[in-house]
């Protein structure tokens, strides 16, 4: 056999395959004669089992007659060097400590000559050895005794596994070259690298009768589909994507038995080759050998399940104007079904293309390939946009997981850590958020803590303190609320938009369905549950009905949605932000009303938020000019010319997210004394001196709103300690928020009574004074039992009493109502009768 | 064409090859171009546009694809409606020692040994469609008819014509391309593979069906798609919804239309769909963005800014006597027609002008709406009109959606070409209840009156495509469902005939709006500050004003100088802005 001999040229240089720039399709097509050889060569050479599942997974699919199907060709190849003995492995002679050097092989080349993997220079004993010690040695940490996939095939024999798992940066980290040549010829490393785990599994247990694949995943660089091309074919590559469309399950056969209809005798298996079974024409048995009398016995022949599934670009990698793009992914056996429609998955395969045929008879083929993915490994993806992944619970596990987002590029890290230690990075940012929007900087500052939200506490005692800001926007119409809540909507690592007219109440937190297939009850996920660990932004938070509201009561404190019908009871992570704006009511704002009067929320609600900013439009000649020139500019200057001196969108992102993942700030001596001593100065302020009125300025909720904010505020310097300087600006936000928010219009000073109850102290005390002047009056002029007075008349009365005050018909009338539930008066109507 | 060892227009893939084998003479490494051009496309550039051969080339549409030969040069006028993807082809093989290309072809001409050496190549495959909307006078003529190459062809073409006249009796014998076909110059096809596809074109449509006949037979003359497969150009060349002009190799090969009867899930595929003998083949070589210009007769008018003051008078009389004339309508509708999309600042589409002309009832739409929806067909190139019903709402998808079982994105109403104008008629519409999709429908044709975007439907995703659609909507009151950036009470005070409007001036028109719309504009800064007093003190007066409304102004001011043909803002025109809108407020609140 020509194939038999290594050609003589590529004996030089066995470790640089990048001298042969050939596409390794054309090598393999033109390999003479291997292509014919018979399936079940590979295995029989060896002193290994029966080949029970002897045919590789790259099951070439049916419309072969492939110039670029290898699968003939690797088997071919495989029984090329098979024969020889495989003397990597069965060489004792090296001890556990040697080095990873092409050297170990050594002592094999003078008991048999190399062995190449046809038109490059990759010696199979080099890589067969270099595979072997890979799986011995590989160590994550010195400390192990036992090399990591030493484990795990021990691991996967216990379990009676058909399956190793290798992590593409373990080898790589191991034998760099090794990773190399598995990335680029993957269908000839592969075949050696089962070949190597077969003979070791039967020296481990020689009764161990399955075959073992390894699964290649993690792959140093992940190609995206955009940029798949031909010289990618036959290359082992990873994809990111979402799955769209799932075929059902195809039994593909492997190996065929016929029996002879004239005398009964059962052919031995005959092996899939090429796509195609070659049925036998003359019966096998001496005595019969008749013509054409062999029948498929289907019973007895062997089938692998097959899946094809389709795999779409996601929609973060669509260029402007393009539509995604879409692979084929062929699953066998238990990869069959790991992925279903909408899944986020990331798979590791080697890039086939096959050619089409033009009609089943015809032996001439198209000049048009069809290109796949053979599946080597599957790994369903995070569903977030970005990788905001669940550090909290991980932190201590820091093993490296297998997520790794595009994020962990070095470089990238390096120039965010850059970033983050300009000294204006505070300042910059906030310039960066919104760059359109004029103005508002205290509101964006507010924006961007939330961005970067606080740290979640758990304490042993199972209670547990939000790390996420709430960020409540009320404003005038036209004052670019909804603006900002896109912006941050498309700048948060994952999020939801949604329109409070829009939302009901299951439409945020969750709801239970009927399947329409399989008649199940499932749980899908609202708004706020699919938030989690985001920001959810609601715009026209006042449209929203009351009911969806209430919702929202248990989201925002205790960070869960509980859900009880039709069977099922569950309660859902919601940690997410909220980011609410709301209209006052009656379009304006009108300064005269407190908060709560203009916008109509409950307080309950209300003082879950930490921050709440009233963003009005204020009759300013500056800002109208300031307005007028950024709509000038907007319209007539280059767009670019204007923003200079921005972080682009990107980058803000990569910072938000890297900074949520990996920065976790603590709270300083220093810091906590000043947020003890600040909290109890704004406790203070209620207190005036001589006066019996006691207004709330600030209650604990404000003091664990302050912890987060500066938090929030060392997080975006990349700090991993909360100082002092963190805590003013928190106290300057807060007040900032307050002042707008919680001013009380009567005194002027703040109250948080306001957001709490909804009436300020000023109010409260206005309240109880008019109670005791309607009894002192009544008390003066009627008598027990009495005749009635008319309403009017009393307030007259009053007004006659303190003609200073303003009092109207409502506001005597809810005295006189906490006046009967005293028992004092009875009212009737319009008449009052003391009892 | 006679000294060149080559025709471009006949041969087109000879003149590739030549070239091929050029370049591997001249020590090319056949492996090495991919993705390359090397030298076919210059040829064909220098042939096309400095030669003056463009014009030899016939298009391909409807009427023509009946007497277009195979393998040879035809352009195609479309908007990318889908992208299917890239295709791996065998770009370059070894056919014994000498390499041999593939490159804009289907199949190769020799048969490809198994074993021979190849290299896999790439390109793309766009689905393009005619533009929606397209007016009849966008429609090329094909002046190609003219040139004796064309009538050597027909005349084959009659042969084969005449041989199997009896099958094809259904196929309209009547075309004019036929009734010229008497030149003696009869020039034989040099090439083997062409005489080769004559063969089978003939064998199967001795067989009772003519492929290429059958071509106009299933497509209705207003879907007549193409695909266009694109070599060597880089993404971002070519985007959904751009206009193109591609000239290329119009290929027919009657094998690939043979059915697969393997089921393998590969093949659930886009082409499986669109089989050759339905959608023809066009192999790329050159391509060009077609802009409104590119679609008028060449002779362009002379830009002298009286002229364009002559044309605009007189398209403003023609609009206004569409409206019943009513002048500030008129005026309106002209800013309105010259508005394009012009920058992109966040989620802010600068320069769209949306009109709602309101007050129209049955009566007065019947009459003005149609004199409406003429006189824009007449003016400009992509004119759509969407009747408003609940039913229709309801029931009709507007957004394109992804159909994953055929893999193709299924083209909605609003999958429209860039500067389209698209006419939304209100009246219709009926007190009813919108269904889940009637609310989506709604929603979506919100969206692109104010951030002028529609998104398309992935199933487990959308993507938002920019859009610049001009939309005009006709309402009895103004439009909550659809609001626009100008509402306008119109008043019509007399019902005019429809004026007969002279040929010349369309032209000149039609010439105005392309010309005037792609105008750069800028502003002085004595200007700047003018505008800014304006509205500065415009606010201090109005608090309701608000940024909606200064960006309404600053875009109407843009296009009024736009209008008479300015690139600089002056103090007439944004005068004449002011006037308008004092006018407009005066009329809304007469009709309150």
């Amino acid at each position: 056999m020509a194939s038999d001999s290594p050609p003589a040229n590529i004996h030089d240089g066995p470790s640089s395959p990048d001298e042969w720039p050939t596409s390794p399709i054309s090598n393999t097509l033109s390999t003479p004669g291997g292509a014919r050889r018979p399936k079940r060569g590979r295995r029989s050479s060896y002193a290994t089992p029966p080949p029970v599942q002897s045919d590789s997974r790259f099951g070439t699919p049916d419309a072969s007659q492939t110039p670029s199907s290898s699968d003939p060709q690797r088997r071919g190849r495989a029984r090329r060097w098979s024969g020889t003995p495989n003397a990597a492995a069965a060489t004792p002679s090296y001890t556990d400590d040697a080095p990873p050097s092409s050297e170990a092989g050594d002592g094999d080349d003078d008991e048999a000559p190399p062995m190449y993997v046809w038109g490059t220079n990759i010696s199979v004993q080099d890589v067969n050895a270099a595979i072997l010690r890979f799986l011995r040695h590989f160590r994550e940490n010195p400390q192990q005794i036992e090399g990591k996939y030493m484990r795990a095939i021990n691991h996967v024999i216990e379990m009676e596994g058909d399956s190793l798992d290798v992590d593409a940066h373990d080898v790589f980290d191991y034998d760099s070259d090794l990773y190399t040549k598995m990335v680029k010829y993957p269908l000839e490393v592969l075949a050696i690298f089962d070949i190597v785990l077969m003979d070791m599994v039967s020296r481990i247990n020689p009764l161990f009768e399955k075959h073992i694949q390894a699964r290649i995943f993690h792959l140093k660089s992940s190609t995206s589909m955009r940029n798949l091309n031909p010289s990618d074919v036959e290359r082992m590559v990873s994809l990111k994507g979402m799955i769209i469309r799932c075929s059902s399950i195809i039994p593909e056969i492997r190996e065929a038995v016929f029996r002879c209809l004239v005398c009964g005798y059962y052919s031995d298996p005959v092996v899939v080759d090429r796509g195609r079974i070659n049925e036998p024409t003359v019966c096998g048995k001496q005595e019969c050998l008749s013509r054409n009398s062999m029948t498929l016995v289907h019973n007895r022949c062997r089938f692998a399940d097959k899946q094809v599934v389709r795999l779409q670009e996601t929609p973060d990698e669509i260029p402007d104007g393009g539509t995604p793009h879409t692979v084929s992914l062929l699953m066998h056996d238990k990869l069959v079904d790991v992925g279903r429609p909408g899944d986020r998955v990331e798979v590791t395969g080697i890039y086939r293309a096959m050619s089409v045929r033009i009609g089943q008879t015809q032996r001439t083929v198209k000049s048009i390939f069809k290109t796949y993915i053979d599946c080597l490994h599957i790994k369903k993806a995070d569903k977030s946009r970005m990788h905001v992944h669940d550090m909290m619970e991980t932190e201590n596990g820091a093993s490296r997981s297998s997520d790794e987002s595009t994020l962990d590029d070095e470089d990238q890290v390096e120039r965010l850590k850059e970033l983050s230690r300009q000294p204006d990075i505070y300042e910059r940012l906030t310039r960066s958020l919104a760059p359109n929007i004029w103005e508002l900087d205290d509101v964006k500052k507010g924006l961007l803590c939330q961005l970067f939200g606080g740290n979640a506490l758990k304490l042993q005692s199972g209670a547990s303190f939000r790390g996420d800001i709430n960020i409540l926007l009320v404003g005038d119409p036209g004052t670019s609320k909804s603006q900002l809540l896109q912006y941050i909507h498309k700048l948060s690592p994952r999020g939801i938009y949604t329109s409070g007219r829009g939302s009901s109440a299951v439409g945020l937190t969750a709801y239970v369905a009927k399947d329409p297939e399989t008649g199940e009850t499932v749980l899908e996920s609202g708004a706020l549950v699919l938030s989690d660990r985001g920001i959810c932004c609601i715009d026209e938070f006042d449209k929203m009905s009351d009911n969806a509201r209430s919702m929202l009561h248990e989201v925002m404190e205790q960070q869960t949605v509980s859900i009880a019908k039709a069977g099922i009871i569950a309660s859902l992570n919601a940690r997410t932000s909220v980011l609410a704006c709301a209209n006052p009511i009656g379009s304006r704002y009108n300064p005269r009303l407190s908060v709560i009067d203009n916008i109509h929320l409950p307080p309950t609600l209300l003082s879950r938020f930490d921050l709440i900013y009233l963003i009005l439009d204020k009759a300013d000649e500056q800002t109208d000019r300031r307005l007028a020139k950024h709509i000038v500019a907007l319209h007539f200057e280059d767009p670019d010319s204007s923003q200079q001196d921005v972080i682009d969108l990107p980058t803000l992102t990569a910072y938000v997210s890297y900074a949520r993942k990996h920065i976790h700030p603590q709270l300083s001596d220093e810091a906590a004394e000043e947020l003890t001593r600040g909290y109890v100065e704004l406790r203070r302020r209620g207190n005036f001196p001589g006066s019996s009125k006691k207004v709330i300025t600030a209650t604990p909720r404000q003091i664990e709103s302050l912890i987060r904010l500066s938090e929030a505020l060392a997080r975006i310097r990349f700090s991993e300690l909360v100082e002092k300087q963190d805590v003013v600006e928190a106290f300057r936000l807060l007040e900032v928020a307050m002042q707008q928010s919680a001013t009380d219009h009567a005194t002027g000073t703040i109250d948080m009574d306001l957001i709490t109850t909804g009436v300020s102290a000023s109010e409260r005390m206005r309240r109880e004074n008019l109670v005791s002047n309607t009894r002192n009056i009544i008390m003066e002029k009627m008598q027990i039992g009495g005749p009635s007075t008319r309403l009017l008349e009393l307030l007259d009365e009053l007004k006659k009493q303190s003609p200073a005050s303003e009092i109207h018909l409502n506001d005597l009338r809810n005295a006189l109502a906490t006046l009967s539930s005293e028992g004092f008066v009875v009212v009737h109507g319009d008449s009052v009768k003391r009892v | 064409m006679v000294g060149l060892p080559y025709d471009c227009l006949a041969n087109p893939l000879g003149a590739v090859r030549l070239t091929f084998e050029k370049a591997v003479a001249s020590g090319s490494e056949p492996a090495l171009l991919d993705g390359k051009d090397w030298g076919a496309a210059d040829l064909f550039r220098q042939f096309l546009f400095d030669d003056g051969g463009l014009s030899q080339v016939p298009f391909l549409k409807p009427s023509s694809i009946t007497w277009v030969q195979p393998n040879t040069l035809v352009r195609f006028r479309g908007m990318i409606q889908d992208m299917l993807g890239n295709e791996y082809y065998v770009g370059a093989y070894k056919d014994g020692d000498t390499w041999r290309t593939n490159k804009f072809a289907d199949a190769s001409r020799c048969p490809m040994d198994d074993s021979s050496d190849m290299r896999i190549w790439e390109r793309r495959l766009l689905y393009c469609v005619p533009v929606p909307g397209q007016s009849s006078w966008v429609e090329p003529s094909n002046e190609a008819m003219k040139n004796p190459y064309a009538n050597s062809i027909a005349l084959q073409r009659e042969k084969r014509q005449r041989e199997d006249h009896t099958p094809m009796a259904d196929v309209d014998m009547a075309e004019p391309d036929h009734a010229q076909e008497d030149s003696p110059s009869s020039k034989k096809m040099r090439e083997d593979g062409a005489a080769l596809q004559q063969v089978t074109l003939q064998k199967s449509a001795s067989e009772g069906k003519s492929s290429n006949s059958d071509l106009v037979g299933d497509v209705e003359r207003n879907s007549f798609p193409c695909l266009v497969k694109i070599y060597d150009a880089p993404e971002s060349d070519l985007k959904l919804n751009d206009v193109f002009e591609f000239v290329g190799i119009f290929t027919f090969d009657p094998d690939l239309t043979l059915d697969r009867d393997d089921t393998d899930d590969f093949c659930e595929d886009a082409l499986v769909s669109l089989p050759p003998s339905k959608v023809p083949r066009l192999h790329c070589i050159l391509h060009r963005k077609l802009v409104v210009n590119d679609f008028l007769p060449s002779p362009q008018l002379e830009l002298t800014p009286c002229a364009i003051k002559e044309v605009r008078e007189a398209l403003l009389g023609h609009l206004a006597s569409v409206l019943g004339n009513d002048r500030v309508a008129a005026q309106y509708l002209l800013l309105h027609l010259l508005s394009r999309v012009h920058a992109r600042i966040d989620s802010i589409a600068v320069g769209k002008l949306s009109l709602n002309l309101t007050c129209f009832n049955k009566e007065s739409m019947s009459v003005f709406g149609n004199h409406l929806k003429l006189a824009m067909e007449n003016l400009l190139p992509f004119t759509q009109c969407l009747p408003l019903t609940v039913d229709y709402l309801n029931s009709v998808s507007l957004i394109p959606k992804k159909d994953y079982s055929t893999n193709r994105l299924v083209s909605g109403f609003l999958q429209l070409a860039e500067g389209s104008h698209l006419t939304i008629d209100e009246t219709p519409i009926q007190t009813g209840t919108l269904n889940s999709m009637g609310c989506e429908n709604a929603r979506v044709l919100k969206n692109m009156m104010e951030s002028q975007k529609v998104e398309y439907d992935f199933t487990y995703y959308k993507v938002e495509m920019d859009a610049d659609v001009q939309l005009l909507v006709l309402s009895e009151g103004k439009s909550n469902i659809l609001p626009a950036d100008l509402v306008l009470p119109f008043r019509p005070s007399s019902v005019s005939s429809i004026l007969g409007v002279d040929g010349e001036m369309l032209k000149a028109w039609r010439w105005y709006f392309a010309a005037m719309k792609t105008l750069p504009h800028s502003i002085e800064p004595h200007m700047q500050k003018v505008v800014e007093d304006d509205l500065v003190a415009a606010r201090q007066a109005d608090r309701s004003l608000g940024s909606q409304e200064f960006s309404r102004w600053l875009t109407m001011g843009r296009l009024m100088s736009v209008s008479f043909g300015e690139t600089c803002l002056s103090m007439e025109h944004w005068q004449m802005v002011k006037e308008l809108e004092r006018l407009r407020k005066e009329r809304l609140q007469g009709n309150l």
